[in-house]
């Protein structure tokens, strides 16, 4: 069991998410870096779609009460188990009764905390994600708070060895996308805006979605256009012009036009800019993810 | 066609398709791109598609929606729509709707087609807490608010109904393609 003894700001318990919902207007949810999450469980021997906390916003604390194996990943932090900084992407033995604090992000979004066996709340329509929106899955459907006590699961085989992490590559301010399902009703103009500008993430982030700022998108839409199903990673437009990424847990269908649609491959990457991080986008048609 | 297409493609039951969303005009199939190739779920889903066109858009079932007529907007919609509130309910009652798509919320269900005499625009100021089970319209659709949230239709009634279950299958009352009909309650 894990307790958490002092709250961290903002953290909930994420899988891979609840596809096969979308029908029902239930966003997919899960892990918004979801590559760090799939190499931390595969560290610790989880199943790939084991649970753990996404902890977005440093600060906060908590008590492992039963030996166990854990690992962090994802953003760089300051995280300590008893007082000794943490180190990434590597399995830590815990005795019971140990804590774990985290201080400061230094450096992108989501910090990932997992532990070998996975944290086993209740799965919900499939998932043990967290949607806020709905108070579902997760723990109680909401944040963390203190005092709550998380159950963990058994794992099932040994970890694999440690493997760095490809999107460990430093970022270079440049997310690759295709063309959106609404891309012709961008003009020429538009689309050099679009492509040349350098945005801003905005303040007014979180799961449903990121806003950018720094240039405005002009389209020929009259914001007539009929709702239609959302992907992750959807760039639409509205009439404002200033862009929003539909992340996981955004709408399931939406009326704004879509210039673009992040490239599967640098959905986590994206995923894990900070407020004020600074985004290009360019083209990529080629095949595959 | 829409949504006969959709039908058409949860038949086929393909293990790498994880979902199916119609919508007015719009279909989206998601597909696990770790398992599968865009290429190949295009074979698989083309012929359905084209297969599709002249299939009749026939509802999956008809859902019956007890309503409270006693919504905190019905004074007002009766008056902005020159209509008595016993013509509001009426004429809101009078036809079956079609639930085009699903989303804003789970379980939240777009239905249409609403009398053209009960258009009206959404609330200049959006509600913070719509309770969960009203009974809205706004523009020429109408829904039910299946959980407790920020809103801006005009709220005309309330149902007991649960319309999202996580413990039911499936966990939406109303999925689209769905045909649907209010009938009055009385408290």
């Amino acid at each position: 069991m894990i307790t958490i003894t002092r709250a961290p700001p903002f953290a909930t318990i994420q899988d891979l998410g609840r596809p096969g919902f979308r029908d029902a207007g239930v966003p997919p949810s899960g892990l918004a870096d979801r590559e760090s999450g799939i190499l931390l469980n595969s560290l610790l021997g989880n199943d790939p779609n084991a649970a753990m906390i996404e902890w977005a916003v440093a600060g906060g604390a908590l008590r492992f009460d039963d030996a166990c194996t854990v690992a962090i990943g994802g953003a760089e932090a300051e995280c300590f188990v008893e007082g000794r900084p943490m180190p990434a992407f590597t399995r830590i033995p815990v005795r019971a009764g140990t804590e774990l604090t985290v201080t400061r992000l230094i450096r992108d979004r989501y910090l990932l905390l997992a532990v070998r066996g996975g944290i086993d709340v209740p799965v919900v329509l499939g998932s043990r994600s967290t949607l806020l929106s709905a108070a579902l899955g997760g723990f109680e459907g909401r944040r963390l708070r203190t005092g709550d006590t998380l159950p963990i699961g058994e794992a099932t085989r040994d970890g694999d060895p440690p493997a760095l992490p490809a999107r460990h590559a430093p970022y270079t301010g440049t997310i690759a996308v295709r063309r959106g399902p609404q891309a012709s009703l961008f003009g020429d103009a538009a689309w050099t805006a679009f492509t040349s500008a350098e945005f801003t993430v905005a303040r007014a982030s979180d799961r449903t979605g990121y806003r950018l700022e720094g240039e405005r998108i002009a389209h020929a839409g009259n914001g007539t256009l009929p709702s239609e199903p959302t992907c992750i990673g959807a760039i639409q437009v509205p009439e404002g012009g200033e862009p929003i990424v539909l992340m996981n847990d955004g709408p399931t269908i939406g009326g704004y036009p879509k210039i673009a649609v992040i490239r599967s491959a640098w959905i986590s990457r994206f995923a894990q800019l900070v407020p004020g991080a600074s985004v290009r986008f360019v083209l990529d048609e080629e095949s595959g993810r | 066609m829409v949504q006969a297409a959709a039908r058409g493609i949860r038949e086929l039951k393909l293990p790498w398709i994880t979902d199916v969303v119609p919508s007015y005009t719009t279909l989206a199939v998601y597909f696990d791109s770790s398992t599968a190739a865009f290429e190949s779920v295009v074979e698989q889903v083309a012929p359905i598609l084209s297969a599709s066109e002249a299939r009749e858009e026939a509802g999956t079932s008809l859902i019956e929606i007890p309503v409270f007529y006693d919504g905190p907007d019905l004074p007002e919609v009766a008056e902005r729509t020159g209509l008595s509130v016993e013509e509001v309910i009426r004429k809101h009652l009078a036809r079956d709707y079609y639930a085009y798509a699903t989303g804003f919320q789970p379980g939240f269900a777009y239905l249409a087609e609403l009398d053209p005499a009960l258009v009206l625009p959404r609330r200049a100021e959006p509600r913070l807490r719509v309770p969960a089970g009203s009974v809205a319209i706004a523009a020429s659709q109408t829904a039910v608010y299946p959980l407790q949230t920020p809103g801006g239709w005009h709220l005309i009634g309330e149902t007991p109904l649960r319309m999202f279950d996580v413990h039911r299958t499936p966990p939406s009352l109303i999925r689209p393609g769905d045909t649907v009909r209010f009938v009055r309650a009385r408290r």
